[in-house]
């Protein structure tokens, strides 16, 4: 994994120390990160392949929105590309690495404050380094009346998270829905505030989301149009109780039956959070890494594990093919009417069966619940034995069983094809969408292995674009792949998103090639020549 | 009672037990000992994903970082910058050396 010696591309030597050396003046010469050691940290620790494609040649670690517009004008004056991360822990995404090698870092954990909380109106106000546990900490501080959603793991950032498009398990699971109110230090250095903050001295700014005028926050995410030093993020008041719901369906073939079921009571704010979809085979490894086990306790085929196996395995352990989680939000007569409708759906079906379990405010927060950050999900990926990975291809459907069982079936096909475990989880985002978040692990010191995955994305991309279906987020290795998805009139949505990176960012050091949007000057390379 | 309940109540001694003063261990072990209970503990305390592995290279009290009395400071300063297995590296700006130091001082406290 040594790196040889790293610098941005089409940067001269002189240019580069000579930024690097400005960078310092800014933030300090502890600040500015070059040794091996370092710069080895913000390698993709998931990488699906050979980490030093996407090698960055430094990082610079500011502590202010004023040290990050000073390190955005000295990047256009050297036209070093810059890669923002707030936590570095998007995983499977690309982690802390670039997508064009010889990138900076510009490391924002320093900058991890939480700058306000208010339980009156539910919201806070934080910067880029706060991740779920800094926040959950700081609400339990404050007086536990408002809860975070939290993504699996907790490590992340609450904004970098949101702006990935990131999802929790609560009603406030859509983490995208909760932004109010951005700063924004633009490619230029300018700095800006969105909504209500536009308003000098507004009061306002983290309750009223559209201000006067465009609505810019959605710019923001997933793009490289500007770094959000600050963000506003709503927050649920503690419910009077939680309600936890697990049902299970008893065929191979119920996929179908389970989004049909679980739709309409989705769409009528009976379910009020996220719902899980888990496969079957995702019911074995997610039991089996809560216990330290991996692959080898049940199969050592190098071909997709069968499915009798996992059928078999599954009545070993007396559990049902097709499952599906979630929690309910409300107080305890609420709860009764919910669990009752959706205990009434399940009734209809036969074999299936609802297992519940309740909370109510003054008992001590539990893990299933999901509102407290851990790490658990974690265990999963030395599926195929440590080091482990993985990546993920994540189509958006509707959430209609016969559309959604045939997407499902043809990704299945071709995991088998590439001799790959299929972990599917089907996750609704919002009333009216829903993932089919297939997973690819793998282990680190399987080439072979990897190789098939990264192949496997490709052919997935491009056989669903020809369904007319699109990813809702990628690695970075794959985010040409994912844009190449969206067709319409000639791919029409990439040529505005370049139109609006030129605008903002002509000299294109922010971020060039994240979510396939490329600055002018990298754009027939595409950053790779 | 479930396996996420009993890692739930696991967590929860945890934090307990590091919430209780240990009078014996120098500032910079109680430092250590902080900044492991706000970052390490949520692989490294039983029953979750660092403890599992390491379980199946000893036993189950031993593959606790916190009860080990065998660890080095140096590998652990190493470890920590380069990730091992599936545990990615940790960074300057998320611990800084003295940070990773005050942790191999209270990893190590119990050696002899």
């Amino acid at each position: 994994m040594a790196q040889a010696a790293v610098r941005p591309p089409g940067v001269s030597e002189a240019d580069f120390k000579a930024a690097l050396k400005a960078f310092a003046d800014v933030v300090g010469p502890d600040w500015v990160l070059i040794s091996e050691l370092d710069r080895n940290t913000y390698l993709d620790a998931f990488a699906p392949g050979d980490a030093d494609s996407h090698a960055p040649a430094a990082a610079v670690v500011p502590q202010s929105a004023q040290e990050v517009q000073a390190i955005v004008k000295i990047a256009n004056k050297y036209r070093i590309p810059l890669w923002p991360v707030s936590t570095g822990r998007n995983l499977a995404y690309g982690g802390s690495a670039p997508v064009l090698r010889g990138s900076v870092v510009l490391d924002l954990k320093r900058m991890n404050r939480v700058l306000e909380i208010d339980e009156q109106l539910g919201y806070a106000l934080v910067e880029p380094g706060v991740s779920f546990f800094d926040l959950f900490d700081a609400l339990q501080k404050a007086g536990g009346k408002l809860w975070i959603s939290t993504p699996a793991p907790g490590w992340g950032s609450v904004i970098g998270n949101a702006l990935e498009h990131g999802l929790g398990y609560t009603p406030y699971g859509v983490h995208a829905d909760t932004i109010c109110g951005m700063e924004v230090v633009l490619p230029n250095g300018d700095l800006v505030r969105t909504g209500m903050g536009a308003a000098e001295g507004s009061k306002e700014w983290q309750t009223f989301k559209y201000g006067y005028g465009p609505v810019w926050d959605g710019l923001f995410t997933q793009s490289n149009f500007g770094v959000v030093t600050k963000m506003g993020v709503w927050l649920m008041p503690q419910p009077e109780a939680v309600a936890y719901v697990g049902v299970s369906l008893p065929n191979a073939g119920d996929l179908p039956l389970m989004v049909d079921t679980l739709r309409p009571l989705r769409l009528n704010d009976t379910i009020n959070a996220t719902y899980t979809i888990v496969n079957p085979f995702r019911s074995i490894v997610d039991g089996y890494s809560m216990q330290g086990k991996s692959r080898p306790d049940i199969y050592q085929g190098r071909d997709s594990i069968p499915l009798d196996v996992v059928l078999k395995e599954l009545a070993v352990q007396g559990k049902a093919p097709w499952n599906a989680t979630f929690n309910l939000f409300d107080r305890d007569k609420g709860l009764d009417l919910r669990l009752a409708a959706i205990q009434e759906a399940f009734d209809r079906i036969p074999g299936a069966k609802v297992q519940t379990r309740r909370w109510h405010q003054g008992q001590p927060i539990e893990q299933w619940m999901r509102v407290q950050p851990g790490l658990f999900a974690l265990g999963i990926v030395d599926w195929y034995g440590g080091p482990g990975g993985h990546m993920n291809f994540a189509p958006v459907v509707a959430p209609l069983g016969e559309r959604v069982g045939e997407l499902y079936d043809s990704i299945y096909k071709r995991f088998v094809e590439f001799g790959i475990d299929y972990y599917c989880g089907l996750l609704n985002v919002g009333a009216r969408g829903l993932l089919v978040n297939a997973v690819m692990f793998f282990n680190r010191n399987d080439a072979d292995l990897m190789r098939r995955g990264r192949e496997l994305y490709k052919v997935l991309a491009k056989e669903f674009t020809a369904k007319g279906f699109g990813d809702y987020r990628a690695h970075i290795s794959f985010m040409d792949e994912a844009a190449d998805m969206y067709t319409f009139n000639g791919h029409a949505l990439r040529h505005l998103n370049e139109r609006v990176k030129d605008a903002l960012d002509p000299q294109g050091v922010l971020a060039p090639g994240k979510q396939g949007i490329w600055p002018r000057s990298l754009r027939d390379k595409k950053g790779r020549a | 009672m479930s396996i996420r309940m009993i890692l739930a109540l696991a967590l929860a001694l945890v934090a307990a037990v590091a919430s209780a003063a240990e009078p014996s261990l120098t500032p910079q072990q109680q430092e250590g000992k902080r900044l492991y209970n706000h970052i390490c503990v949520y692989c490294h305390s039983p029953g979750v994903w660092g403890t599992n592995r390491l379980s199946k290279r000893m036993d189950k009290e031993h593959a606790v970082l916190e009860n080990r009395t065998d660890l080095s400071a140096g590998a652990i300063q190493t470890i920590v910058r380069t990730g091992i297995g599936s545990m990615p590296p940790l960074r300057k700006s998320e611990l800084s050396d003295a940070d990773v130091a005050a942790i191999a001082a209270y990893l190590t406290r119990q050696n002899r």
